[in-house]
């Protein structure tokens, strides 16, 4: 019964976000994706020849990866100056990331940066809530009894504290409407995973005993998911009679028919406040 | 007569080792190395002797047993490094292997222990565009170990202390030139490869005269004007580039022919500077090692622009076709396809699918691709194509067994979009990939990978063993009826060779990227194989 993610490598950051959908049918990455190539002004950064000259074939001209990692949004999750320190110096000893000191200098280093900030998943709707009601909506929600939020909190679910610079608005609504449609992708190596986080499990085992959950890890020959009350659960898939992947699901209750229109749009002004660990 | 004295040595040697608990490095002349499979216990080059079958004769551990395998010794790297590529050279009780980015070590293959280790001196930036800093392994003949290096050097060592024999500088690493691919030794001669096609380099093969390092001759694997195949370039052949050879060989004594791959035409995606067939980028050409001369090519990928490089090793293996004994070749292409020629003089066999492609219809009768429409990169949000850019499998090491007549490879099921950008080559040192476009990768649930057995005469899927995502881990099979691989997320596997049944697995913590080899020592058998910054040696109980 433990989880263990030690080969989803160091840029596997946890993604902090419920599970979630675009309401649409273009999913929270494309979107994110459109909004990047929409982005006129961008396309004559120097940052972004800089990318699309040094780095795009390895991690996709969009940065959505290729042979190497997708890094939308990285400078967010690990900040900028780490994210300069791994341009400079590479990764891995000399590993899949090559240093690019003495190839860039610190000032187009800073502009591969500021692009890749550009590159962030984000979404342009509006936010039209009231984050301080939110917040009374979160609490008396009981959301906290499976998200932390600056260390206050349950750990079934994922952790919130900075959900607000991950995530834009529209995906927040659509996550507490509609967990478990659209669901975000692990930052890793393309060719060993980006596999869907949060997605529900279904399993049964050879003996007949029924587990519901969501993914935490899986490999070619386990699968490790976490139920509702946040245990972790590891089975062989040798062991397994059953099992389904089910999109569209999710341990996390939907809010839609529990909160008014006014409530959903001040929890999601609160969600999408939350934009820096205190 | 000389095979058998040598057979007859080792064995007493071994006996001797294991009372004595002391390591014997023997002579390795070429004759050992020609007649590898007279002594299984011993891995004397890259794919496990000269047809690259990935092969082992030993069966000590096999379908019965291997349940029962377990860890004997573990080395980790003496700089952290997950990027291990190396397969190990085992000789007589020492092991030679290759640590990123060309450091050479030689172990006590019973413990794991050092015996000596030398790393060149790099320059502070290695030029390293397109490729991991890394080292395939090394190659062993007489009493020298050769490595090529990141910065283009080929450098030979002494089998006893790393003491450098001779050095000679390769190619211009400031051009992008690096050496990441094990040399192949041969008769008095070491033949090398170089990569760099995404810094535009032009791709050669080298020969070197292995006691002394004078240059022997170097085949260019692309044209320039007047040269025969220049006019498949149009007007770019004065610029021709790519073609890079930057992985492992093969070798027929009796047709005395060299068997190597080569890499893209460069720029990767834009054709608009290379109009025509680009001979001889994503081939496979048959060199007389004497000569250096061509004689003959096998082009897969004609005017390539998918990134799909032909430099996995070719697979030698004889067999009947319509009742006929017949030497041959066999290769599971980047490109998708499965190809068995001639390896006399190339002719096209047979050739299928070993995954799913959706670029070309088929090949016609001469194995070049029939294509299909729209499936080159485009302007924009690019088209997609399958394979990705990874290939149906990249360079890693497929496996022949001659007792299932099955070709054992780990297949990726996965495509991508595929953009054509801007495609100038600029003359000097390279800034950055020369690409010309890039790709956005299928990921997650899109994309899966297996262990397929192919019919190694035909290309038929025999059997298939399912793995979450694509794998960048070779393969080898054993006269134990096992076939040893691995995951990408980090399991190291045994499957029955006639089935494709697990009957084994262990989690390492990271994916394996060097071949699976097997040896034997104090009447052990061993599988050996690398995980991110560890080697690891099994065996029975």
């Amino acid at each position: 019964m433990t989880s263990i993610r030690s080969w989803w490598l160091a840029t596997a950051i946890p993604i902090i976000c419920a599970a979630a959908i675009a309401t649409g049918t273009i999913s929270a990455h494309a979107a994110a994706r459109q909004d990047a190539q929409a982005a006129k002004p961008e396309e004559q950064s120097p940052g972004k020849q800089l990318f699309e000259e040094r780095c795009s074939t390895c991690h996709g001209l969009d940065a959505g990866g290729a042979m190497g990692p997708n890094i939308q949004g990285i400078p967010f999750r690990l900040g900028a100056d780490p994210v300069k320190a791994i341009i400079k110096n590479g990764m891995g000893g000399g590993g899949g990331m090559p240093a690019f000191a003495g190839q860039l200098d610190d000032a187009q280093i800073q502009q591969i940066v500021d692009y890749l900030l550009t590159l962030q998943r984000k979404d342009s709707a509006p936010i039209t809530g009231d984050p301080a009601k939110g917040k009374e909506v979160y609490d008396a929600g009981g959301c906290a009894s499976c998200h932390m939020i600056a260390g206050q909190g349950g750990d079934a679910g994922p952790e919130l504290t900075t959900v607000g610079s991950l995530r834009g608005a529209g995906y927040l609504r659509s996550a507490v409407l509609y967990p478990g449609t659209d669901l975000p992708q692990e930052h890793v190596f393309v060719e060993s995973g980006g596999q869907l986080d949060y997605l529900f499990i279904h399993l049964v085992t050879k003996d007949g005993k029924a587990y519901d959950g969501t993914r935490v890890v899986e490999d070619s020959f386990r699968i490790v998911i976490k139920d509702a009350k946040g245990n972790f659960l590891s089975f062989r898939k040798a062991d397994l009679r059953e099992l389904q992947k089910e999109t569209g699901k999710s341990v996390m209750p939907s809010v839609k028919g529990k909160l008014s229109d006014e409530q959903v749009n001040d929890l999601v002004a609160y969600l999408a406040s939350l934009k820096e660990a205190k | 007569m000389r095979i058998a004295r040598y057979a007859l040595l080792s064995l007493l040697l071994a006996g001797v080792a294991a009372s004595a608990l002391a390591t014997f490095a023997q002579d390795v002349p070429y004759e050992r190395i020609l007649h590898s499979q007279s002594e299984p216990q011993n891995w004397l080059t890259y794919g496990g002797s000269y047809n690259s079958q990935q092969f082992s004769l030993l069966k000590q551990i096999n379908k019965q047993n291997v349940s029962q395998l377990k860890v004997a010794w573990i080395y980790q790297t003496i700089h952290p490094a997950t990027n291990i590529e190396a397969s190990p050279i085992v000789v007589d009780g020492v092991m030679y292997i290759a640590e990123p980015p060309s450091t050479v070590v030689a172990l006590d293959v019973r413990t794991g222990l050092r015996l000596w280790t030398y790393s060149p001196k790099l320059p502070e930036h290695v030029v390293a565009i397109g490729l991991q800093t890394t080292s395939r392994g090394v190659a062993v003949l007489d009493h020298t170990v050769y490595i090529g290096t990141v910065d283009s050097h080929l450098i030979a060592l002494d089998d006893k202390t790393g003491a450098v024999r001779w050095n000679v500088h390769v190619a211009d690493n400031a051009m992008g030139y690096a050496m990441t691919g094990p040399p192949l030794a041969l008769n008095g001669k070491v033949i090398v490869g170089v990569a760099g096609s995404e810094a535009a380099v032009r791709g050669f093969l080298d020969a070197y005269d292995a006691k002394t390092g004078k240059r022997l001759w170097r085949l260019w694997s692309t044209p320039r004007p007047g040269d025969p195949g220049a006019d498949s370039w149009g007007p770019g052949a004065a610029e021709s580039a790519g073609g890079t050879t930057w992985n492992n060989g093969s070798y027929d004594p009796e047709l005395n022919l060299v068997y190597w791959g080569t890499g893209n035409p460069a720029p990767d995606f834009n054709d608009d500077e290379r109009p025509g067939d680009n001979l001889y980028t994503c081939s496979l050409l048959a060199i007389d090692p004497d000569t250096g001369k061509l004689k003959w090519y096998f082009q897969f990928s004609p005017h390539e622009n998918h990134d799909w490089d032909s430099d996995e090793p070719p697979v030698l293996f004889n067999a009947k076709i319509d009742g006929k004994e017949r030497k041959l070749v066999g290769f599971a292409n980047r490109n998708g396809f499965y190809y068995v020629l001639d390896r006399t003089d190339g002719k096209f066999i047979t050739g299928r699918p070993f995954v799913k492609e959706t670029w070309a219809k088929g090949l016609d009768a001469n194995g070049r691709p029939i294509l299909a429409p729209d499936q080159q990169p485009t302007l924009g949000a690019g088209t997609l194509v399958y394979p990705s850019i990874t290939g149906g499998v990249d360079w890693t090491s497929p496996s022949y067994s001659p007792d299932t007549g099955l070709f054992y490879v780990s297949a990726h099921e996965t495509g991508a979009y595929y953009i054509k950008g801007t495609g100038e080559i600029e003359p000097g040192p390279p800034k950055g990939i020369v690409g010309g476009g890039g790709i956005r990768a299928l990921v997650g649930e899109q994309s899966y990978g297996a262990i397929r057995a192919l019919d190694a005469t035909t290309g038929k899927l025999r059997w298939q063993f399912k793995l979450l995502a694509p794998a960048w881990v070779p393969v080898l099979s054993t006269a134990g009826g096992l076939v040893f691989s691995g995951s990408e997320e980090g399991n190291f596997f045994a499957l029955d060779a006639d089935t494709g049944k697990p009957l084994w697995q262990f989690y390492m913590g990271h994916a394996a990227r060097s071949n699976p080899t097997s040896y034997e020592v104090d009447g052990k058998q061993y599988i050996f194989e690398s995980a991110g910054n560890i080697f690891i040696a099994f065996s029975l109980p």
